[in-house]
């Protein structure tokens, strides 16, 4: 039988394949810590991701001192796994919205393991609240381990633990709220765009309210995107950044600032 | 020359002062030389509410005089009567007015702005509408300044009756006209009458009035000409220019006297239309250079650097389009004409084997058949010396376009490289780049929104480009890091080079052991084994080269230019192993050849030539719809349900890869001067290649392109397109001329078939076609003797050249430095006299108003007369009098206004 391709049209094909991988390392990289290792990982100790990075934390950080435990996730999440917070460099952008703006009612979609709820919460003025969405019951639990052990009680940070297109339409009924102040975005980026939606609609967002929405590049939110550019609701800027723990992958945070119906 | 049409008060004449620069300033000296009776001043006044007309009243005025004495009269005591109030509020409260200097200053920006809006107004209304902007004034001012709303009712009614003295004095001159002027003329004017009744016959007008109207003319013209640089708002200029082209035109026809007048105004409507044709005429020339819109657009779009990609495409174009109307037109049609016809030798007939798939088109895709037995190659021209009734010298006609084709090539190089480097000499490209770029970049002659589209996204694109060069300049890095970064990008592209040179050095014995043991016993890829291997290399090699050249981290500039350098170096080591491997098939041949003694072996590397240039095409067309357009498409739609952004991150769209399309486009050209001497078809088929690119490569960078993250400007890379292009135009010649010198013309086919050498066509011609004497004189001409110290002669000539060519260069630095020097120099000369003309002035007028103030306050009713003008004077250089915060504010637009015009 004759070989169907030669051996040397194959090797000119090493070039293309060499340039692949230089290019797109990053993504490889991200592909085996954030996959391949926690796989890995769940095997070997049959825990989850979220409750060994609480394990990690219980035993290196200062519990009641927010920054030490915010520390402790930056370390964990670049050396030992990855968890998609939204990490200290957009962390940054997000503390400065927080204090430029000091707002008193807050909203979080996906709290995940409470890094973020954390880093809003310490932002915080006196007397403000801010209200966490999970829809994962063990996630749920641990953020809430993570958020008392930073020393946040329940009159300031509130979880709750359900799908985040159920929460925003009862949020006014069930918890009372007139207007929301600050809304940050880090859940599931399908749910973006009918979530903000559903935000315009509730009557939520008043004039000045600010929304700032993590990833919007990386995984990214093109329909999100898209419908910020042409509903006209809002001033937007993206900040451009790289993906949490990383370096090569470009992401970008979304701030928006809602300015209603002209 | 436009002055305010309204009172003379403070805040308008500090409005004329600022915004009306040079005409105000030239009215101005005006008054000043120009001892004018009062009546006569009064009329300039509403002379300037009628602009379009000023001129012309102005020089008719004489004629009414008297009419217009009285009607002023009144003006003139409402004038009085409001000065003495003021002078009374004055007395009273000095304090007062001082207190609330700060407050009016305030509220005069606010003023000064209304008052240029109604200004502008007034200056679109016609003259009959005087009533509705006496209005519009009163609104402005408020009912609190009764005086001047006075004075406005009074100014009113002296406007109408003006009107009224002016139609009647128009008639007046219109019959003194006819007096004087033949009857012709009269008749002429009375047309003209009719369609313009306030209009005064320039034919009236005494020499000394043509006079006034020519410099009327003259200053109109002058001001159409500097337009564009005054800072005035669009609707002002565009109503400015309507006016004065109006006025221009009107007017320009009627200067010159009797006869001569008709001839004149002849020459100026001629002068006129012929501007126009000269206009229309250039932008169609723009409009006829090819592709000139789609490669604007692609540039507003993507940077200069993607445009300059497509105008050396575009050039390319033009070469071979010349390239090809020389083999075609010389030496294709002939033969097809006139040679002996298709079957009348063996070597313009299919081999009787070949005859049943001749025609077959797999085999005409591989240039066999009957597209390898015709005038598309070398071997099918036949040695007969003179063809056809012209007696058309094939031969020869073959060698000369040969060599033809290549000088032309050389030179039109080497004079596209000349030029752009003294292009590139040329300018200060540093200094304000930024401010330049700001002031300077919209042009206002841009009529259509997509146009405009595009010129703000080329303002845009330019602005990255210099923001990027800006920055790059200002980084400074760790040195040691990036030169160890540097040297071991290069090992490693030395590593690649190194490593695809040993795989087609493999590829190629390989298929000499293939061709050995019979072509038919192997695979179709084994077949196609070495074009398939160095498409594949010359595409991917280059992506790696990319990847690794940002660990090198220089300017996108420099990092193209070693881009362009390295994959130079790849296609060239392609490309001659690739001839290397022709050369031993050739050999390989021969040995086959002298064991079968089978015609037409020239014909098949050239063949193989023709090939390679097709798969070579085809492969850059694949790359393109793969690459770019599939990949966008999936990029576009699959973005819709995929899980992450598509478009934003990981494959997005391509970016346009100008390094390997201008290398792709150079060595293209280069196979093309290689294989045309053997295959005249090759330039149309590039022409085909070319113009087939163009349009496909436009339309994908537009559709499926973004562009590059870093902008960059493409100055200065243009030579080096042309200098690679150079190399391998040297390159590619070499081996033709080797062959033509050294390699005897086979025996039995080719136009050179049967001689010893190429070259000895043309001694058969200087032998037989040409007198004795002429083949002597080239013989000697021919003489190394004689050939070496001409060369010698053109070297030291090329030298001399070249060093007087810098020393001038470097005289016009010089000269250059100097004139800044001088440049700055005069304008402090100029900015310290006007300085001091001012203050002299400003004594001067101080001194008088004074005196006006004494004159004022022991003045009679009988004395009025004398005083308004006074007033009126005084009244257009800032009122300093009564209100000192204002003249002093004055003062430095005063002495701007000298030092404007004289620049």
């Amino acid at each position: 039988i004759p070989e169907m391709v030669s051996p040397a049209i194959a090797l000119a094909f090493l070039p293309l394949l060499l340039t692949l991988i230089i290019r797109y390392r990053y993504y490889f990289v991200l592909f085996y810590r954030a996959i391949l290792v926690r796989i890995w990982k769940d095997c070997v100790t049959g825990l989850t991701r979220e409750e060994r990075a609480y394990q990690y934390i219980l035993t290196h950080a200062t519990p009641g001192d927010p920054d030490s435990i915010l520390d402790a996730f930056d370390v964990w999440c670049s050396k030992v796994e990855f968890i998609s917070n939204i990490g200290p460099k957009k962390g940054k952008i997000l503390d400065r919205l927080l204090m430029e703006q000091s707002p008193l009612t807050v909203l979080e979609l996906g709290t995940h393991c409470g890094y973020s709820t954390v880093r809003i919460a310490r932002a915080l003025p006196l007397g403000a609240r801010l209200y966490s969405v999970e829809m994962d019951q063990r996630n749920a639990a641990i953020a809430e381990k993570i958020i008392r052990l930073a020393g946040f009680d329940d009159d300031m940070v509130e979880l709750i633990v359900n799908p985040s297109d159920e929460v925003i339409p009862r949020l006014r009924s069930d918890y009372g709220l007139e207007r929301l102040d600050f809304v940050f975005m880090d859940h599931w980026k399908k749910s973006y765009c009918p979530d903000l939606q559903m935000l315009e609609g509730s009557g939520l967002l008043g004039k000045g309210s600010m929304i700032v929405a993590d990833n919007v590049l990386f995984p990214g939110a093109p329909k999100f995107l898209r419908h910020i550019r042409k509903s006209g609701l809002y001033e937007w800027k993206i900040h451009r950044a790289t993906l949490e723990y990383s370096k090569g992958i470009r992401d970008g945070m979304a701030e928006l600032v809602y300015q209603g119906i002209k | 020359m436009y002055k305010l049409p309204l009172p003379l008060n403070k805040h308008s004449i500090n409005v004329s002062f600022s915004t009306v620069e040079e005409n105000e300033d030239s009215t101005f000296h005006k008054e000043h030389e120009r001892e004018r009776p009062r009546g006569k001043r009064r009329n300039g006044e509403r002379e300037k509410k009628k602009r379009g007309n000023g001129r012309r009243k102005g020089a008719s005025k004489e004629a009414g005089e008297g009419e217009e004495e009285m009607q002023v009269r009144p003006e003139k005591r409402e004038r009085g009567k409001r000065r003495r109030a003021k002078n009374d509020q004055e007395a009273k409260g000095r304090e007062r007015d001082e207190e609330e200097q700060t407050k009016i200053k305030s509220a005069k920006t606010t003023k000064t702005r209304k008052k240029e809006k109604s200004r502008k107004t007034e200056e679109e209304e016609g003259e009959g509408e005087s009533e509705e902007r006496n209005t519009k004034r009163k609104k402005k001012h408020g009912s609190a300044k009764k005086e001047e709303k006075e004075e406005d009712g009074g100014k009113r009614t002296v406007k109408e009756k003006a009107q009224d003295v002016k139609k009647k004095k128009h008639k007046k001159v219109v019959e003194t006209s006819s007096e004087q002027e033949t009857s012709e003329e009269s008749s002429e004017d009375n047309e003209e009458e009719d369609n313009e009744e306030k209009e005064v016959r320039p034919e009236s007008l005494s020499p000394e009035e043509l006079e006034k109207l020519k410099e009327a003319v003259d200053e109109r013209k002058k001001l159409i000409q500097g337009l564009r640089g005054k800072p005035w708002p669009m609707k002002k200029k565009l109503v400015t220019l309507r006016e004065s082209q109006e006025f221009v035109e009107k007017y320009e026809g009627a200067l010159g006297k009797g006869k001569g007048r008709k001839l004149y105004a002849y020459k100026v409507m001629m002068t006129k239309k012929w501007m126009k044709f000269q206009r229309d005429f250039e932008n169609f020339k723009t409009a006829c250079i090819p592709w000139e819109m789609k490669i604007k657009e692609i540039e507003s779009h993507f940077g200069s650097s993607v445009a300059s990609y497509f105008i050396f495409l575009r050039w390319m174009y033009g070469i071979n389009m010349i390239l090809f109307g020389l083999t075609f037109g010389l030496v294709m049609v002939p033969e097809a004409l006139m040679g002996r016809p298709y079957g009348s030798i063996p070597r313009k007939t299919v081999p009787r084997a070949e005859e049943a798939s001749a025609m077959d088109f797999a085999v005409l895709w591989d240039w066999g058949g009957y597209a390898q037995y015709s005038v598309l190659f070398y071997g099918y021209y036949n040695s007969q010396r003179a063809i056809g009734w012209l007696k058309f010298r094939m031969p020869l006609s073959y060698f000369l376009v040969g060599v033809g084709t290549v000088a032309y090539s050389y030179m039109v190089v080497i004079r596209t490289m000349a030029r752009n480097a003294n292009e590139s000499g040329v300018g200060d490209d540093n200094s304000f780049n930024f401010s330049w770029k700001m002031f300077t970049s919209w042009d206002y002659l841009i009529g259509n929104p997509e146009t405009a589209d595009n010129k703000f996204a080329s303002i845009t694109t330019s602005f990255k480009e210099a923001i990027l060069e800006e920055q790059e300049s200002r980084k400074d890095d760790n040195i040691h890091l990036t030169r160890f970064l540097r040297v071991l990008a290069n090992f490693l592209v030395l590593c690649c080079l190194a490593g695809s040179g040993y795989l087609i050095y493999f590829v190629v014995r390989r298929s000499q052991k293939f061709a050995l043991d019979g072509l038919e016993n192997h695979t179709w890829w084994e077949r196609n084994e070495v074009n398939m291997v160095m498409s594949l290399l010359g595409m991917f090699c280059p992506m790696l080269f990319d990847v690794i050249s940002t660990l090198e981290n220089y300017h996108p500039r420099v990092a193209l230019q070693w881009q362009l350098g390295r994959i130079f170096a790849l296609f060239l080591g392609n490309l001659y192993t690739f001839i290397i491997a022709l050369m031993d098939e050739i050999n390989l041949k021969v040995i086959i050849v002298r064991q079968t003694f089978t015609v037409n072996i020239t014909i098949h590397p050239v063949q193989e030539f023709v090939r390679l240039i097709i798969s070579d095409t085809m492969t850059t067309y694949i790359t393109l719809l793969i690459g770019d357009f599939l990949r966008a498409v999936l990029v576009r739609f699959l973005n819709y349900c995929w899980c992450w952004d598509l478009e934003a991150g990981f494959p997005s769209y391509s970016e346009f890869d100008v390094s390997g399309n201008v290398l792709g486009l150079i060595f293209n050209q280069g196979m093309i001067w290689m294989g045309a001497f053997y295959a005249p078809c090759l330039p149309a088929l590039n022409v085909l290649r070319l113009h087939v690119s163009m349009y496909l490569q436009c339309w994908a960078v537009m559709c499926c392109n973004v562009p590059q993250e870093r902008v960059f400007k493409a100055s200065g890379s243009n030579n080096f397109y042309m200098a690679m292009l150079l190399v391998i135009l040297f390159l590619s010649t070499l081996p033709a001329i080797y062959t033509i010198v050294t390699i005897p013309p086979s025996f039995d086919c080719g136009p050179f078939s049967g001689k010893k050498r190429m070259f000895d066509v043309i001694h058969e011609t200087l032998e037989s076609d040409f007198p004795a004497w002429f083949s002597k004189v080239f013989s000697y001409a021919s003489n190394p003797g004689l050939v070496l110290p001409f060369i010698l002669l053109m070297v030291l000539a090329i030298y001399y050249l070249q060093s007087t060519s810098k020393s001038y260069k470097e005289a016009n630095v010089e000269l250059k430095k100097k004139l800044q020097t001088q440049n700055e120099e005069n304008k402090k000369k100029n900015k310290r006299a006007a300085l001091k003309a001012q203050m002299d002035l400003e004594e001067a007028r101080k001194a008088a108003s004074q005196a006006a103030e004494q004159q004022n306050n022991n003045a009679s009713l009988q004395e009025e007369e004398s005083e308004t003008s006074q007033t009126y004077h005084h009244g257009n250089h800032g009122a300093p009098g009564y209100l000192p915060g204002f003249s002093r504010q004055s003062e430095p637009r005063m002495y701007r206004v000298p030092s404007l015009q004289r620049h």
